[in-house]
């Protein structure tokens, strides 16, 4: 009872001591210098709540700190950036991609009768082997003479000549389809193949029911149907989008880097974290080992540059607007509040923090998913005895948390320059904000992101008027952790273990 | 029936020259190799010991000598002691900066001032960088106590932040532009004063036998550790703490052992870095110092310490040839065989290998066997 009983006094608490901070930074600040100072802090706060929420969920579930999610977080800039500026990349591998999954997903559908095949013994063992061995060169073959960097290099074109808004980017001429066709086939064959391995045919120990075959067979049916559409759409789908409006595009843009975060999560999930469950540390190692690879690989197709994202027509037109609703009218580039000049964009960022604190929050107190999620950071045992398959919320969960970096990502595109180290200061921070929050508190992670975010920039600002070097507004996030660490070694709303 | 009295008493070898040299075969042939490498490649190419190719190879030896120490004392936090520490650069790169800062800033001054002399022998610079390398010695204990003191309430994951956390600090403190006149801030410090007979550029041979004989010594001394029975109660520590704390050992002086022991030796590494390089910069400070320590003991294999040799050995072999065969996206290639590694030899080369040691061994005769000329066949 008593620990009840203090609960209201420790919030009641933090509220006189933040309010109280506010308001000695707002009398040594001033007000306009406090408004701009504290707005730019919560575009960082809601940049760092982006990243560190999806940490967060990860972690909270199923203990794994993924140190590639700075590396996720930039590539849904990249991916979002690719469809603003010249889809032309995304549209390109899109049938191959979606044929190979299909090819995948099949596996439900066949296991069932490959268990059932009576093999010899011996070929137990060797089939999956062939299997493996034939889809990746398959994978390989349908691969060779794509000019997948040349897809990549035209974007950079896009970026370079684009003015402003709705420039219309160098479109680069595609293989015919009369070459194409033969690829996404192969490529069906290949992720068939993976489908035919991983069932293990012959198998008797394996448990595979014949039941509910028409719905298990709607998802692949439905890939393969999207991947020959695909096929038949890829000349012709980026001069469509390229000719929206930016507005929408940059709407697309979003959906598509968090559709292409979450499917990137869950693969990531299945086949390099599940293996390593039973060995903690390693999976650190592995995400430390990912984030190294997709950098380079985002180096390898889009060279070690920095880019500038276009900042959506919303966004860009010049001139201040005076009210909400004059900016919404015109789109101006700033706006004005209370007399502080501020960037509209970043009203946006802190908006989307905000959206998406809002919607986790409701999907973890509401939905279903969230309540099987809590009920898993419990106990993940017994919500599997209840008939769960925690195996998939594991890697939904990692898909979301993925998807938030990539929305992350996207969002901070037209803000920061697009470049293979920009999510690594977000990471760093990321999971600064996760320890001091509580690692698996989403709530714990945006007060902790809002914090540190304060912190960056109103040190920011007394380093810049007492002549310091922004290194104490560096390492304040440092020392905060430090010192919430050493008075509350769970953080601040971390439950004790 | 009577039963045997359990003793309490270990079981105690002595450690005499034989056995040390039957145990540490491997070893020794390895250093002994090194030692012969440079009069080898000498006589072979016919360039002189300072000059071409064979001082080439010297730098590429000596750069890995340091790494192999600086990966071996990461693995004596991560492997023998349990302890998932992303601070470990701090170490290293605040060895490298004592070192630097003191060689830089204090030893010139101190030797246009001063002069201690035995008889009318010189000793100056000598007690110099002895001195040197004591506040070496002392700042390293204090960073791996500093590391040590915060592992006293947190455990796992949250500690692995705590030391990323304080390696940070301690990155963003060399590099903050307010010392600039001091550390140098973002460039660090170049042009480190040498004696002559400690140039590398100069007197390379003589800088790479004494990072050779900082490796030998390194080794032995670490091996010592981890067989003595300090070394058992940090291995049992990583094993199981609750236990250990049952049976009235306190991890935490334990932890703090293991951290002061392996920053000292991260410690020394670095100053023999700087030495090497005639620099200190804040990359040796930064996490991917660390990350480099840590992907060389995967590399090796976690728990043995001749793992991170063999580690810091093949990652310098990579760096090498990556470059000429796969073009400036190298590191794409190192690492999808570093996750590849990671997914199916976890335990590293030499772990691998101790554990398919039989199985290896069975094939071989096997194989052997199959040429043996069989001499009855009636």
């Amino acid at each position: 009872m008593k620990a009840k009983n203090k609960k209201p006094l420790i919030i009641i608490a933090a509220v006189i001591v933040t309010a109280g901070v506010l308001a000695l930074l707002y009398i040594t600040a001033g007000q306009q210098t406090f408004i701009r100072t504290a707005l730019s802090g919560l575009t960082l706060g809601s940049l760092f709540f982006l990243v560190a929420g999806g940490l967060t969920l990860i972690f909270g579930l199923m203990d794994v700190l993924n140190f590639a999610h700075g590396s996720m977080f930039m590539l849904g800039a990249y991916i979002g950036w690719q469809l603003y500026t010249n889809p032309t990349f995304i549209f390109g591998l899109l049938p191959q991609v979606l044929a190979f999954a299909s090819g995948v997903l099949i596996t439900p559908i066949i296991k069932p009768y490959l268990i059932r095949w009576k093999v010899p013994e011996y070929w137990i063992k060797i089939l999956p082997k062939i299997g493996y061995l034939l889809s990746l060169l398959l994978f390989f073959v349908s691969f060779i003479g794509l000019d997948i960097l040349g897809l990549a290099d035209t974007a950079m074109v896009a970026a370079t000549t684009a003015t402003a808004g709705d420039a219309l980017a160098e479109i680069s001429v595609q293989e015919p389809l009369a070459q194409y066709w033969f690829r996404p086939i192969l490529i069906f064959i290949s992720g068939a193949l993976v489908a035919f391995s991983t069932s293990k045919p012959g198998q008797k120990s394996e448990f595979a029911p014949k039941e509910k075959m028409i719905r298990k067979l709607i998802i692949p049916i439905a890939l393969f149907i999207l991947a020959v559409e695909a096929t038949f759409i890829r000349e012709t789908a980026p001069v469509t989008i390229l000719l929206m409006n930016g507005n929408w595009r940059f709407i697309i843009a979003i959906i598509v880097s968090i559709i292409f975060g979450f499917a990137f999560g869950a693969v990531i999930e299945i086949t390099l974290i599940r293996p390593l469950y039973v060995r903690p540390t390693f999976i650190i190692i592995m995400t430390l080992g990912l984030s190294y690879v997709i950098r380079e690989l985002v180096q390898l197709l889009w060279d070690p540059l920095a880019y500038q994202m276009v900042r959506p027509p919303l966004f860009a037109q010049r001139g201040k607007a005076a009210s909400l609703l004059e900016w919404l009218q015109n789109g101006n580039a700033t706006i004005d509040i209370v007399g502080v000049t501020i960037p509209t964009y970043r009203l946006f960022v802190i908006a989307l923090g905000i959206i998406m604190f809002i919607f986790i929050t409701i999907l973890m107190t509401k939905s279903r998913l969230g309540m099987i999620i809590r009920a898993g950071v419990q106990d993940p045992q017994m919500v599997e005895a209840l008939g769960i398959n925690v195996k998939a919320v594991f890697t939904v969960v990692f898909g979301l948390g993925v998807a938030m970096a990539a929305l992350g990502g996207i969002g901070a595109g037209p803000f920061l320059p697009i470049q293979p180290i920009m999510g690594d200061h977000y990471q760093t921070q990321g999971l600064i904000t996760v320890v001091i929050g509580g690692m698996g508190s989403y709530g714990g992670a945006f007060v902790g992101a809002m914090i540190l975010g304060m912190a960056r920039a109103f040190g920011d600002y007394f380093a810049l008027k007492y002549s310091l070097s922004t290194a104490i507004a560096e390492a304040s996030t440092v020392i905060i952790m430090i010192i919430v660490l050493l008075a509350r070694p769970q953080g601040l709303f971390g439950k004790k273990e | 029936m009577t039963e045997k009295p359990i003793t309490m008493e270990p079981v105690t070898k002595k450690t005499t020259i034989s056995s040390l040299i039957n145990r540490e075969r491997g070893f020794l042939i390895f250093i002994a190799i090194m030692i012969l490498f440079p009069f080898v490649m000498n006589w072979i190419t016919g360039t002189g010991l300072n000059e071409g190719i064979t001082k080439f190879w010297q730098g590429q030896f000596i750069t890995f000598f340091i790494m192999a120490v600086f990966a071996m004392s990461y693995d004596l936090l991560i492997g023998y002691g349990g302890i998932l520490s992303f601070g470990h650069a701090a170490s290293f790169g605040g060895g490298a900066y004592a070192f630097a800062l003191l060689m830089k800033h204090w030893a010139p001054n101190f030797m246009s001032q001063y002069r201690i002399l035995i008889g009318s022998l010189d000793i100056t610079q000598t007690i110099v960088l002895i001195f040197v390398f004591l506040i070496v010695l002392l700042v390293s204990i204090l960073i791996g106590l500093l590391f040590a003191a915060t592992s006293i309430r947190l455990k796992g994951t949250y500690f692995a932040m705590l030391t990323l956390a304080i390696g940070q600090a301690l990155f963003i403190l060399i590099k903050a532009t307010d010392f600039h006149e001091w550390t140098g801030a973002d460039e660090g410090l170049h042009g480190v004063p040498l004696p002559v007979w400690l140039n590398p550029t100069q007197n390379r041979l003589t800088v790479y036998f004494i990072t050779l004989v900082f490796l030998f010594g390194s080794y032995l001394l670490m091996k010592r550790m981890t067989n003595s029975p300090t070394g058992h109660v940090v291995v049992a520590n990583r094993e199981n703490e609750d236990r250990m704390r049952m049976i009235g050992y306190n991890p935490v002086s334990f932890r703090t052992v293991a951290f002061v022991i392996s920053s000292v030796f991260a410690g020394v590494a670095g100053a023999l870095y700087s030495i090497w390089n005639m620099s200190a910069t804040p990359n040796m400070l930064s996490a991917v110092t660390t990350v480099d320590a840590l992907i060389m003991t995967i590399l090796g294999g976690m728990g043995t310490l001749i793992g991170p040799i063999i580690g810091a050995g093949i990652s310098q072999v990579i760096q090498q040839f990556f470059y000429t065969w796969f073009g400036a996206r190298w590191p794409l290639v190192f690492g999808l065989l570093f996750m590849l590694i990671v997914i199916f030899l976890p335990y590293g080369i030499v772990g691998t290998w101790r554990l398919k040691r039989l199985d290896i061994k069975e094939g071989w005769h096997r194989f052997v066997g199959l040429f043996k000329i069989q001499k009855d066949q009636s």
